[in-house]
């Protein structure tokens, strides 16, 4: 942490209002959030993309990101899983490379020369997009193994933040627990919708390749890490930002039972489950609550129907909300004023009786000033106490 | 059942084989190709519109409409385009630079041509130099930009400025659209207005054009 004036100056709000509000370490604080009791004040998550963490950490002097998670108070870390040992990832000529399932990516460059660039990996080419029937997809050989990872590491890269901090499991973008996703980047999301309609044979064949893998991997993984998993995070994108992707029935016909599955082997481990979807979900939460979902994760606020207000008031004592706070036009386009007013908002609505966590519904993305990140910080600290 | 009907009937269950069959019966029984597309596929396609903005259909199913209005279309535009009956508007549409997502772009693409447009789909990651060259060679009607991310949505004000620069902003309305697009945006960045999914765009822009 560096110690010039200036950067005692930019980190002395924060510091004074944690010093007032904090009275537990992260991990009792977030637990108690997500069993729906009041701690100290309410447990903050953080998500940025790699270029914002960067910024922030050069606004505040913090040399490591680990050193601006713990300054700006963020009570949970993440886990990235065992390590990966498999066969290295195919290169093509073309500048692809395969990722786990066989998919092509490229690494796409946003905002070339200018102050906002940065890039994504994306989907160059799904292998299953153009086969015509189930007999030619039952022909392909890159279907993911549980095999191809280390589990003798993780609970050991988990306890280095324990006892102080909350530990989620959260996988990575490209590869976390899901079902849809994986199926997207291998059948192309055009195809497998259509397929929803047309060949639930095809949809049902890739999709229990999928689950048989993640069901395998996350036993290993529960079993390996021994109680040092907190939280343990999936995801699957089912929402838009007008509604969601699928219907309802369809979601009960194709993903249901594996949802459950997946939050049945955590809640074995006794561990506590988060869903990560974007978007419109709201139609969803009840069969989500009876699924014995613990945490919703995203709350999209300029999607329709996730006001945290009304998502608390409906559904606030059955399932604990994470996240509310606007990444797509309030933080990269408002005033750090309209950042805080978000802020309070959002923790005025959901904080009482727990079961909220605050954080922004997705990653600060690139295009966001540094003063509205400062803001967004300041807030949850001014009004998250209990 | 009037054979018009049923085409209205197939489109709004997305039955895209059943459509291109009683499109080839309507064309052999001489029904005019203006009246198969707009007294029975658009009719079809417009009730999936308004099933789709009140969340009673979803994406797999106006994907499912639009691939049958193209197959229909197979059928149909050859002779539309060798007749003089001139296309509802021009549009050209892509996903601009930096950003490689394709699926709303490619359901708002479906649906302009299901609705009588002639459309320009320049495809994905598309800079601002294609885009603007397109607009001064085609001469579109409208210009519809996609994003999904908001770092990438910046790269539509190039497009804006390209086409001022260019003079070209006064001979094409600019309509956005994808997740991290609303009004606010259009309106920051001088675009003549946003929709919230491909059947409001094309509302919108059939109120442009007058139609």
């Amino acid at each position: 942490m560096k110690e010039d004036k200036i950067f005692q100056e930019r980190r002395a709000r924060i510091n004074e209002l944690r010093a007032k509000n904090e009275r537990m370490t992260c991990r009792e604080r977030a637990l108690m959030g997500v069993k729906h009791q009041e701690p100290d004040r309410v447990p903050i998550d953080n998500w940025m993309v790699p270029e914002i963490q960067k910024k922030t950490m050069e606004y505040f002097g913090c040399d490591s990101y680990d050193e601006l998670l713990g300054f700006l108070g963020v009570d949970f870390r993440n886990n990235y899983g065992p390590s990966y040992v498999g066969q290295s990832f195919k290169k093509h000529p073309d500048g692809t490379v395969e990722d786990l399932w066989g998919v092509k990516r490229k690494t796409v460059v946003y905002g070339k020369g200018t102050a906002h660039q940065g890039s994504y990996s994306e989907v160059a080419e799904s292998p299953l997009e153009k086969l015509k029937t189930l007999e030619e997809i039952k022909k392909y050989d890159h279907w993911a193994s549980p095999d191809w990872w280390d589990y003798s590491k993780v609970k050991a890269d988990c306890m280095v933040y324990h006892p102080q901090y909350c530990v989620i499991n959260v996988g990575d973008r490209l590869d976390r627990t899901s079902q849809l996703k994986p199926m997207m980047y291998l059948r192309g999301i055009q195809q497998i919708f259509l397929d929803m309609v047309m060949n639930p044979t095809i949809v049902e064949f890739i999709r229990d390749r999928i689950i048989e893998y993640f069901v395998a991997y996350n036993h290993r993984v529960f079993k390996a890490v021994e109680g040092e998993i907190d939280i343990f995070m999936m995801g699957d994108d089912i929402g838009g930002q007008t509604g969601p992707m699928l219907s309802l029935d369809m979601w009960r016909k194709y993903f249901k039972k594996a949802f459950k599955t997946y939050i049945d082997i955590a809640h074995q481990y006794g561990i506590p489950v988060m869903y990560h979807s974007c978007g419109d979900v709201k139609q969803f939460i009840p069969d989500f609550i009876e699924c014995g979902l613990d945490i919703l994760q995203s709350i999209q606020p300029k999607a329709t129907n996730m006001d945290i207000k009304k998502l608390k008031e409906e559904f606030g004592k059955d399932i604990t909300f994470q996240g509310g706070m606007d990444i797509q036009h309030i933080l990269p386009l408002g005033k750090p004023e309209d950042v805080k007013a978000m802020a309070k908002y959002a923790l005025d609505s959901a904080k009482k009786g727990g079961g909220y966590i605050i954080c922004t519904a997705h990653n600060i993305q690139i295009d966001t000033p540094i003063e509205n990140v400062v803001a967004l910080f300041e807030a949850y600290h001014e009004y998250g106490k209990y | 059942m009037d054979i018009l009907k049923s085409i209205e009937e197939a489109v709004l269950k997305g039955k895209f084989e059943e459509v291109k069959t009683l499109t080839q019966q309507a064309l052999d029984q001489k029904i005019p190709p203006n009246d198969i597309l707009n007294k029975g596929l658009i009719q079809g396609l417009e009730k999936v519109g308004k099933l789709f903005e009140c969340q009673e259909i979803f994406v797999p199913e106006l994907l499912m409409a639009g691939m049958a209005m193209k197959e229909a279309l197979t059928l149909l535009r050859p002779i539309l385009e060798k007749s003089d009956i001139p296309p509802v508007g021009k549009l050209v549409i892509g996903t601009v630079e930096g950003d490689v997502h394709d699926i709303g772009k490619n359901i708002v693409s479906m649906i302009f041509s299901g609705s009588g447009f002639q459309v320009t789909d320049l495809g994905i990651d598309v800079s601002a130099q294609k885009f603007v060259d397109t607009v001064e060679k085609e001469k579109p009607d409208v210009l519809a930009l996609s994003c999904l991310y908001t770092p990438t949505r910046l790269a539509m004000n190039d497009v804006m400025r390209l086409l001022k620069e260019r003079n070209l902003r006064n001979q094409v309305k600019v309509i956005i659209g994808g997740a991290p697009i609303d009004q606010s945006y259009a309106d920051l960045i001088g675009a003549d207005g946003f929709a919230p999914d491909p059947p409001s765009g094309v509302r919108k822009v059939m109120g442009w054009l007058g139609k």
